[in-house]
């Protein structure tokens, strides 16, 4: 079971960050998630969701969903920016089992572009 | 729940200070400490930049900051509104506000990340539009993610068209607080905030909101708000191109629809071309253009020009609708025409806003519900145009104050803080 992306339903609200964040942290912020948006290509509208989990990464990308082996990826990548906190150094998603919660992300997103399977 | 202090930076010398931030004690949060800030500092008519109470959090559309200045339009204090990102780059910026005044001697830009307060030159930017001026600024930072608050040319230049943009897509500025910022040279100012915000009693305030958001509507495009207009149908009008539909931050509804003229909107890939289109914002000037006989292609076209040159979209719609366009080739020449005869305003309505506050949001509701939404809008720091749209419970919203921060707010109080 992991948390899955259907890219092209996401509108870039954040709040999926903000929930992720908020059960990592009980406060809001955008660096701490473990899902998080790409969102480096504004002016192409290019919008992708990436989930970082303890083996790999599921890109979210509106061409097409995949997961990579984090091994596979170059240090530091995955990023949307150079000073976002890069996914590879944040925790892992723990399907928020640490609150005691359904994952926060998929109950957050008005657009369910976020499921679990 | 703000961090951070007060910046205040003076062009004049090219300076900057801080103080703490204790506004919201004196006068309230959110454009209450704005309006309190502008009036300290109103000897030297300064140029405030401030967020609401809630913005950047879970409550729903919680993404509103704005500008207060004086507007060179009307001489009068004017605010403008900073959606999409920008609002709530600001509260994660580590300022919780900032004044801005005096007069560069050079075209400068303010750079404002984790807490830093950076004069930069911007000599190379000044002229320059403003998806160059976006585009230079995250290169030369090396970051894709800063938002930019800019004046583009028709800024620069004092146009009574001008409106600042944010990043390459415009904005609500309907006071010309962009031709402001051009008569200080200050052509932009680029935030990056990687801020943690805490509320008072955090479980509290995240379980009600996302109680709220599970009754929030969240239908994308601008039908909510045409139909309460009673105005046609424009999402119809731009579907052909459409893209994708875009939310402002933490907002569950998505008015602003990106689309694309220059390569097919079916397009996914990021390996297209570079400007494959234009997010249209703003839906009055959508609807001016459709109701004036424009195609939506040209009309986009349009939009994007207005977008890039710092021109009121709204106004230079309105004026465009007048004479509808015989020549798609025509667009540009057309843009570069406006005069800015035109009034701002929504079709098949003649409220053009009312005190402080432009005709950005729909004038849905009555007056007295306008305005109740732009006074509880900016103290929060959410959308008016979600208030009016959405049907949200403005006392569950009322209530997320005490969770945040400790603030109790009532609608008398609310209306004291900003009559
Ligand atoms: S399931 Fe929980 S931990 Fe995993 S990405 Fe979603 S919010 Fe974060
Ligand atoms: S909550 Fe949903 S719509 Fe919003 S950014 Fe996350 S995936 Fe996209
Ligand atoms: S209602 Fe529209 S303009 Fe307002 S925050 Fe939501 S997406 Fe932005």
């Amino acid at each position: 079971m992991r948390v899955k992306v259907k890219p092209m339903d996401c509108t870039g609200c954040a709040l999926c960050e903000l929930a992720c964040g908020f059960h990592w942290d009980e406060a809001f912020s955008l660096i701490s998630a473990s899902i998080m948006q790409y969102r480096a290509e504004e002016k192409k509208d290019y919008l992708g969701i990436i989930v970082k989990t303890e083996e790999d990464l599921f890109l979210g990308r509106p061409e097409g969903a995949e997961a990579v082996k984090l091994g596979e990826l170059q240090k530091g990548g995955g990023g949307g920016g150079a000073s976002a906190k890069p996914i590879l150094i944040r925790e892992a998603c723990d399907m928020c089992e640490s609150v005691g919660k359904d994952p926060q992300c998929v109950a957050i997103c008005p657009h369910d572009a976020l499921y679990v399977e | 729940m703000y961090y951070g202090d007060t910046l205040l930076v003076n062009l004049d010398t090219g300076t900057t200070e801080q103080f703490s931030f204790d506004e919201v004690g004196v006068f309230g949060p959110g454009l209450a400490a704005g309006i309190g800030l502008y009036e300290k500092y109103g000897d030297a008519d300064p140029l405030v930049i401030g967020s609401g109470l809630l913005t950047g959090t879970t409550a729903p559309a919680s993404c509103l900051g704005f500008v207060v200045g004086k507007s060179p339009l009307t001489g009068e204090v004017a605010v403008s509104p900073l959606g999409l990102y920008a609002g709530a780059e600001v509260k994660l910026s580590g300022f919780a506000m900032i004044v801005i005044r005096g007069t560069s001697d050079k075209p400068v830009y303010l750079w404002l990340h984790d807490g830093v307060a950076d004069i930069q030159d911007a000599s190379a930017l000044w002229g320059r539009d403003n998806w160059e001026t976006t585009d230079a600024i995250r290169q030369e930072m090396g970051e894709g993610l800063i938002q930019v608050i800019s004046a583009g040319p028709a800024c620069e230049e004092g146009s009574r068209l001008a409106s600042f943009s944010i990043d390459y897509w415009g904005s609500g500025d309907t006071a010309g607080l962009g031709a402001a910022m051009g008569a200080r040279k200050l052509k932009a100012v680029a935030l990056r905030g990687l801020g943690m915000l805490d509320p008072e009693d955090p479980e509290a305030y995240y379980e009600a909101t996302m109680e709220m958001l599970a009754g929030s509507p969240a239908e994308p495009g601008f039908g909510r708000l045409s139909k309460g207009l009673g105005a046609g149908d424009v999402d119809g009008w731009l579907k052909p191109m459409v893209h994708r539909y875009r939310s402002c931050f933490a907002c569950p509804a998505a008015c602003n629809t990106f689309v694309k003229y220059n390569e097919p909107a079916s397009v996914l890939a990021p390996d297209g071309v570079d400007e494959p289109g234009v997010m249209v914002t703003s839906a009055a000037a959508a609807l001016w253009l459709m109701g004036g006989g424009w195609e939506a292609e040209p009309a986009c076209r349009a939009m994007e020009a207005m977008a890039r040159a710092g021109i009121d979209q709204v106004r230079g719609a309105r004026e465009l609708a007048e004479k509808p366009l015989k020549d798609p080739a025509g667009v540009a020449a057309a843009v570069s025409a406006l005069t800015g005869s035109a009034a701002a305003g929504w079709p098949s309505s003649d409220r053009v806003g009312s005190g402080l506050f432009g005709p950005w949001v729909p004038p849905l509701g009555s007056p007295d519900e306008w305005m109740e939404a732009h006074r509880l809008g900016y103290l929060l720091g959410i959308c008016p145009t979600y208030l009016l749209t959405s049907g949200i419970d403005r006392g569950a919203l009322l209530g997320l104050c005490g969770p945040a921060s400790g603030v109790e707010l009532d609608t008398g109080r609310i209306a004291e803080m900003l009559p």
